[in-house]
């Protein structure tokens, strides 16, 4: 494994990424519209809603407004950063074999990927943590930063896995978006959730922990860490998956 | 010997495309493979140059290895410098040698104007020139051209042929696979791809 490789590839990739008018647009606008349609519609109503990961009986009592800026907020991060891992594993694939083809180890391609979706997880992170607290009250802003990372780790790793394993663009973003919307976009809201008749298959999808890590660090002084390590083992989970396509896929034969 | 197949198979579906396909190079030869479309042409230049399998047979390579995919195959966001900069990476040419090298081929296939434009700004001849110039950015040893003169104008086709006249010389083994051979006489041996098979 050469470094002065990684480095050149990272700087490929970062450039390629930068280029696509489409990913600012998206990073600058989704989250934009998700916490604006939150503020103009979203009713200031009190609602008890249940912190599962901390303990079956924790109930807080919070704004609808508050709850779903909070929710928004990690449903965007889930989604732009999904989509993002998705791009940069599948586009290209052909020249990226090729330069596997030509000198480079999957391996190194692959430590550049994963450079670059953490410098996005990262920057998309801190810019919904920013946006978020300007729309509303954080109790914990670092700590609520963090765990939108935490989404955006989760589903950027599936979103990887995903391009991995799917060759088709449009079946790929469709398994991006069905999952996105299935778990962040609605089962992980905290208003379905403390009313759902099956917790236990809600408490199985990706968004679960960084969900409530999020709710956690956003409203109270309970603890996150047990929510975010188990977020950390999901991740690594589908991270290991594509890891382990992409490399046996671009490998020469 | 520069490259040795023997007994190449390779099979999508059941159906047979290579049947036990076996040729050798020898340094400093032009090797022509012609065969209708989708005689396996293209799936026997996959398999030499590593990107997918043969179901049984052997390849014994010597020496750098140059391929030139049948389509272009580049990043469209990326200029054509970039792009040199990319694979010089994986071929780990030092920058003294690669600014030799691209200033050679930039100047041989005349294209210099578009050093810093992205591909995906690019005409369909300008991309085939970098395409084959990504597979002789390293003085390979061994060239593998599918289709390499796709969308050439005429100036260009006789500058291919300019190059690989240079390249055959330094001893370099050339393989050039196409459905259709017009220049004979600058082969050192055709073989056809028919049925999967050499003749």
């Amino acid at each position: 494994m050469k470094i002065n490789r990684i480095n050149t590839s990272l700087s490929m990739i970062l450039k390629m990424l930068l280029r696509r008018k489409i990913v600012l647009i998206l990073i600058l606008l989704i989250p934009t519209v998700f916490l604006s349609i939150v503020e103009f519609t979203s009713a200031e109503r009190v609602i008890p809603f249940q912190l599962a990961s901390v303990g079956e009986q924790v109930f807080i009592n919070m704004p609808e407004k508050s709850i779903s800026f909070i929710f928004f907020s990690v449903a965007s991060a889930g989604f732009l950063v999904s989509f993002l891992a998705l791009n940069l594993i599948q586009k290209n694939h052909k020249a990226n074999k090729r330069l596997i083809l030509c000198g480079y180890h999957p391996i190194e391609l692959l430590s550049s990927i994963l450079l670059v979706l953490i410098v996005t997880i990262l920057l998309i992170a801190i810019y919904i943590g920013i946006l978020t607290i300007a729309f509303t009250h954080v109790d914990h802003p670092v700590s609520f930063t963090l765990s939108l990372a935490l989404i955006g780790f989760v589903y950027g790793s599936y979103g990887m896995a995903v391009g991995s394993l799917v060759k088709g663009e449009l079946e790929a973003i469709l398994l991006v978006v069905l999952l996105v919307n299935i778990d962040v976009g609605w089962l992980q809201n905290p208003i379905f959730y403390a009313g759902a008749q099956n917790q236990v298959i809600i408490e199985f999808l990706p968004a679960y922990f960084p969900s409530q890590a999020s709710m956690v660090k956003a409203f109270t002084n309970y603890s996150a860490i047990s929510a975010s390590l188990y977020a950390l083992l999901y991740g690594m989970i589908f991270l290991i998956i594509s890891m382990l396509v992409f490399f046996f896929k671009m490998r020469t034969k | 010997m520069i490259l040795k197949l023997e007994n190449i198979s390779k099979s999508y579906a059941k159906k047979a495309i290579l049947k036990e396909v076996s040729f050798q190079l020898q340094a400093g030869t032009l090797t022509g493979i012609v065969g209708e479309n989708g005689s396996g042409k293209s799936t026997l230049m996959r398999i030499i140059a590593g990107d997918i399998s043969a179901n049984q047979g052997s390849i014994q390579h010597n020496g750098r290895t140059g391929y030139c995919p049948q389509e272009p195959i580049l990043f469209p966001e990326i200029t054509v410098q970039e792009h040199f900069r990319y694979f010089s990476a994986a071929y780990d040419i030092n920058s003294k040698t690669l600014s030799l090298r691209v200033e050679e081929l930039l100047d041989h296939f005349n294209y210099r104007k578009y050093y810093k434009t992205r591909v995906s700004n690019l005409s369909g001849g300008t991309r085939q020139k970098l395409n084959l110039s990504i597979a002789l950015l390293h003085e390979p040893e061994l060239l593998i051209l599918d289709e390499p003169y796709n969308g050439f104008d005429w100036d260009t086709y006789l500058k291919f042929w300019d190059y690989t006249k240079g390249l055959k010389e330094k001893g370099c083994a050339i393989l050039v696979v196409s459905h259709l051979i017009n220049e004979k006489k600058k082969f050192d041996q055709i073989y056809k791809l028919e049925n999967g098979s050499l003749k």
